[in-house]
């Protein structure tokens, strides 16, 4: 029994009978115990995580109604909610925060019998691309422990990629699915805006963001979605799926659609060497497999990062208000403090990159700088949609490196925030625009993983993992070096 | 032009108060000249967007009772009151 199954092979396994929950939970639970010294991938384990496995097989065994999960282990990103379990945002400031309630992808999880592994480390508050900023930590690449995941989601990467979960669920407000799925050569999709509640994320920039599946197979994404797609009367913005299966009829292989590649994504001079090759070869493969290939310009995106930037601090300095150390935070007494330095002392506790975003976010909005920086921002926005939207007319499929930079090495963008923020630029639009991006495994160039992205329109999920799926199959990637 | 005085004003209203505060505002105005790329952009004509709403597509306007404990999260709790420092 290998830890390295996909989420469909585990069914099988379990409905066959060749494993049990419990064999496979103890299984990976001892291979975390053996590597976790070395990834770092979680923050938090589930201690019940072998009792709900054994409950699940006896439910299997007697013949019950089982979930659609079968006690697979499944990890959780740490800025999501599971009651009566820490949830801290790997921030001092939440280091002791208990959730009083489940979010809903996490009773979604519970009702179709997944075991939640773990909760997986992530940047402060997900504010980064490499965990360097988790107070708790960095996660180390598997593929090459002197590198970072990626991130914000890099954890939750680690623990698929290090076959320490099967899958798991991030959040993506700028690629912080995608990017560390590109980083660890796995799969990870930020849906479209509003397809998965938002409800028990702790916000950042609730306007673009989203939970999003992550795995180390295209199916196995469309499995995870099937069961965290749809309204949710606690979350305003969802839109009812109508129940989507975006399983079936994956295979279906995308001869005659057509696909763009965004020229604003794929070239210029940020763009590394080896991604660049990496892409080509994607894009021969998606000839090889019918589909027709032009080239498409949206000449926003070269003010997408600014554009994100600015309207995220905006919206993280309103939402991390809330930590005032009254209604969160840790043990300061008030006593002999006034109210204001008490407040300001509490924020002490963010680390670096939450305070930088606090103050731009308090800048962006400001009386005098609004009309130089949010509401221009706010128009690029409007224009970026506007042209995905002819983009979209034109074409089935948008693509382009997920990242345009190989992994890098601990350390090496930590001081120069600017060139962290720039490795943002393939990803952002599709937060800025709402439509659904997936990050496909592709090549492992000198031991360093590529991702391709692809773009499909608003809810076209279902078309955009049969163009994963299609392209997942002409690759043949080598087994990561635990 | 966006000066030091500029940023630890607003450092203040956002009550933030940061030791190396050099190293900051640097960086905060690096990135915020970074976001001048902004005046070259072509927006003219765009408008700010807005979300709409139908009435009928809101939730029906109904007390729900939040039913898990989440005032049992506040430290400093006694008979129905937060302790807060003082006021000034």
């Amino acid at each position: 029994m290998s830890l390295g199954i996909s989420a469909i092979e585990y069914i099988n396994g379990i409905k066959n009978g060749t494993i049990t929950a419990e064999e496979f939970v103890a299984k990976t639970i001892e291979h975390i115990k053996k590597v976790e010294p070395k990834l770092h991938a979680f923050i938090s384990l589930n201690d019940n995580a072998l009792e709900q496995a054994r409950a699940i097989d006896k439910k299997v065994k007697a013949g019950q109604n089982v979930g659609a999960f079968y006690g697979m282990p499944i990890s959780i990103k740490d800025n999501i909610c599971i009651k009566g379990g820490k949830t801290t945002c790997a921030s001092r400031m939440l280091e002791n925060y208990t959730a009083p309630y489940d979010a809903t992808v996490v009773s979604k999880l519970n009702a179709q019998d997944a075991v939640i592994i773990g909760k997986t480390n992530l940047d402060e508050f997900a504010m980064g691309v490499a965990t360097e900023f988790s107070a708790f930590g960095p996660s180390k690449n598997p593929w090459d422990t002197e590198y970072v995941p990626g991130g914000s989601s890099g954890g939750s990467a680690v623990s698929v990629a290090g076959l320490e979960s099967i899958l798991s669920l991030g959040s993506d407000t700028g690629g912080s699915v995608r990017n560390p799925a590109s980083f660890c050569s796995i799969v990870g999709l930020k849906p479209t805006y509003g397809l998965v509640s938002r409800y028990g994320l702790v916000s950042y920039a609730n306007s673009i963001e989203q939970i999003g599946p992550m795995g180390r197979r295209v199916e196995d994404v469309a499995l995870l979605l099937n069961h965290i797609a749809g309204k949710d009367p606690h979350d305003p913005t969802t839109i009812d799926n109508k129940n989507q299966d975006y399983l079936s009829g994956i295979d279906s292989g995308i001869s005659g659609k057509k696909i763009g590649i965004i020229k604003e994504m794929s070239s210029g001079s940020g763009l590394d060497s080896t991604v660049a090759s990496v892409f080509k070869n994607s894009i021969s493969a998606f000839e090889k497999l019918g589909a027709k290939i032009e080239e498409v310009s949206l000449d926003m995106v070269e003010y997408t990062v600014a554009t994100y930037y600015v309207l995220t601090t905006a919206e993280a300095g309103s939402n991390l208000s809330r930590y005032d150390n009254l209604r969160y935070g840790y043990d300061l007494d008030s006593e002999g403090y006034e109210f204001k330095s008490y407040i300001s002392k509490a924020r002490r506790n963010f680390g670096p990159e939450v305070t930088r975003r606090m103050i731009l976010g308090g800048f962006v909005p400001s009386a005098g700088f609004a009309g130089k920086y949010l509401l221009k921002a706010l128009k690029v926005k409007s224009k970026l949609k506007k042209q995905i939207e002819a983009a979209f007319s034109k074409c089935d499929f948008l693509i382009s490196p997920t990242v345009p930079v190989l992994p890098f090495k601990f350390g090496e963008k930590i001081d120069d925030p600017l060139a962290m923020y720039l490795a943002d630029i393939n990803t952002v639009t599709a937060n800025l625009t709402g439509v659904p991006a997936i990050s496909v495994p592709y090549e492992v160039k000198n031991g360093l993983p590529v991702g391709i992205q692809i773009h499909a329109n608003l809810l076209q999920e279902k078309q955009l993992l049969q163009a994963a799926y299609a392209l997942q199959n002409t690759t043949k990637l080598p087994e990561v070096p635990l | 032009m966006v000066t030091k005085e500029d940023i630890e004003h607003i450092a203040k209203l956002m009550r933030i108060d940061i030791e190396n505060s050099d190293e900051y505002f640097e960086r905060v105005k690096k990135i915020l000249g970074y976001f001048d790329i902004l005046d070259k952009a072509n927006i003219e004509g765009e408008e700010v967007p807005v979300q709409q709403v139908a009435i009928d597509e809101l939730r029906d306007d109904k007390y729900v009772a939040f039913e898990d404990p989440l005032i049992q999260q506040l430290k400093n709790y006694r008979d129905s009151y937060v302790r807060a420092p003082k006021m000034n």
